[in-house]
């Protein structure tokens, strides 16, 4: 059973790793084409940002960027499924997780079963390929079995399956969206600080990942607040360990000062990953100390109703930020607590290059 | 002991590549060798041939994600890790080997 479930997390990280440069790229072309139409008031009768005003090659990246995050979910599926059961897993991979990112409209709102949903279908699509695979065939029969039968008698189900379950998954988003919606402000502050405690922990791992993909997949159910909590804690652990090195450099070897400037330009753009060199050098002090301090931002951010529009985080996103003050405010505070802290619990680096492997 | 090696996780911009490195300082420490790919946000690279891999005692995959093109190490002894235990332990990864 154990190792069941550790086979089908490595799936998901599998299908996880190829949906990553989407999201990326989707992210940040939405996220500036937004920030143009932010900055030049285009708004729309509701107020919100109006990318269709904009110059054509704004429009243009607008487009693009989203069509990469049309390609998530049909991404994620397809390689759920393809680390599942080959080649043949692609094709119901990617129409099952298509069709879960097709928006449906319930009760007026437009939403999709989305990440869940592809997700689901992923591993469902890999399940019937492996189980299609077994069926005995004729040696005369079997040069048709990967180009024609395995692909339609697994696409048929799975795509069935989804179209059934759409309708629900997205009715559980909604549910979802709106328990958010109409959540007190202490049950507010404990989702912020355990969203802010995922991200730090294992930055840019499959902890990570999972609240960041919550976050990204409440800014589809125009959710903004989810992914502000997220967008703040995502960047304090690299900005809050370059700080660090900045403030006490008695306390770091000169390969740890040099890669604390490397991860205040990783943290400046919002990337988690640039931590990593001294978590990985001293876990038992730094994961804690970024975790609380990410803790600190998510929940600032989400007092400040910081909203991000964009799924992507750190200081780059603030042109797409909603309540920009409180947001910087998160950042400062997450970033600040995060160097503090470190410093105070670190003792001095010793002379020789004690940090081995750094 | 001559070795290849494979890394991957699931980001591929940061363990993918600090695991190697460990491995490739450790192998050398322990007097082994080893040629170690890597499978991260880039694809493959630093890419095994097949008369490397045939030509190697074993190899270590070192990964948290499914590896591309596993097929390659059907015919030889395959050591089996996460990622992360060639960063934290990479030499208890080669007394696997004995």
């Amino acid at each position: 059973m154990k190792e069941m479930l550790q086979k089908h997390k490595q799936y998901l990280l599998t299908g996880v790793s190829h949906v990553i440069p989407f999201i990326a790229c989707g992210g940040i072309l939405i996220a500036l084409s937004l920030a143009y139409a932010f900055r030049f008031h285009l708004q729309d009768a509701h107020g919100g940002p109006d990318v269709s005003q904009a110059p054509w090659f704004i429009q243009d990246m607008f487009t693009i960027g989203k069509t990469a995050f049309t390609l998530f979910p049909a991404v994620l599926a397809g390689f759920i499924a393809h680390a599942m059961a080959g080649k043949p897993g692609l094709v119901p991979g990617f129409i099952g997780g298509l069709i879960a990112g097709t928006p449906q409209t319930i009760d007026g709102k437009n939403v999709s079963a989305g990440f869940l949903g592809a997700l689901v279908i992923g591993f469902v699509a890999g399940h019937v390929v492996n189980a299609v695979k077994k069926i005995p065939v004729p040696k005369l029969l079997r040069p048709i079995m990967p180009i024609i039968v395995v692909p339609i008698l697994s696409a048929l189900p799975v795509g069935a399956l989804m179209l059934a379950l759409n309708v629900p998954m997205a009715q559980v988003m909604i549910a979802l969206n709106n328990g958010l919606d109409h959540m007190q402000a202490g049950s507010q502050i404990v989702l912020a600080m355990v969203l802010g405690a995922m991200i730090a922990f294992d930055m840019g791992g499959p902890v990570n990942k999972t609240a960041f993909f919550f976050g990204v997949a409440m800014i589809q159910q125009n959710n903004f607040a989810i992914m502000g909590a997220c967008a703040a804690a995502i960047c304090t652990p690299p900005l809050g360990m370059g700080l660090a090195t900045l403030l006490s450099r008695k306390r770091w070897t000169d390969e740890q000062r040099e890669s604390g400037l490397a991860a205040l330009g990783m943290g400046l753009i919002g990337i988690t990953e640039g931590a990593i060199p001294f978590a990985a050098a001293d876990p038992l002090r730094v994961i804690p100390t970024i975790m609380f301090g990410s803790m600190v931002a998510a929940t600032v951010a989400m007092l400040g109703h910081v909203g991000d529009h964009a799924p992507h985080g750190g200081p780059i996103v603030l042109p797409v930020v909603d309540h920009r003050l409180d947001y910087i405010a998160a950042i400062l505070a997450g970033t600040v607590v995060t160097a503090v802290t470190i410093n105070l619990i670190k003792p001095p680096a010793e002379k020789t290059p004690a940090a081995e492997g750094v | 002991m001559k070795l290849v090696a494979v890394t991957a996780c699931p980001t591929g911009i940061a363990h993918t590549y600090m695991a190697a490195e460990k491995l490739e300082k450790t192998a050398k420490k322990l007097g082994h060798t080893i040629k170690v790919e890597t499978q991260g946000a880039m694809g493959i690279e630093n890419a095994l041939t097949q008369a490397e891999i045939d030509a190697a005692e074993a190899v270590i995959i070192a990964a948290d994600i499914a590896i591309e093109r596993p097929e390659r190490f059907s015919r030889i002894r395959q050591i089996r890790v996460p990622v992360h235990s060639a960063l934290k332990n990479p030499e208890e990864i080669f007394t696997k080997l004995k």
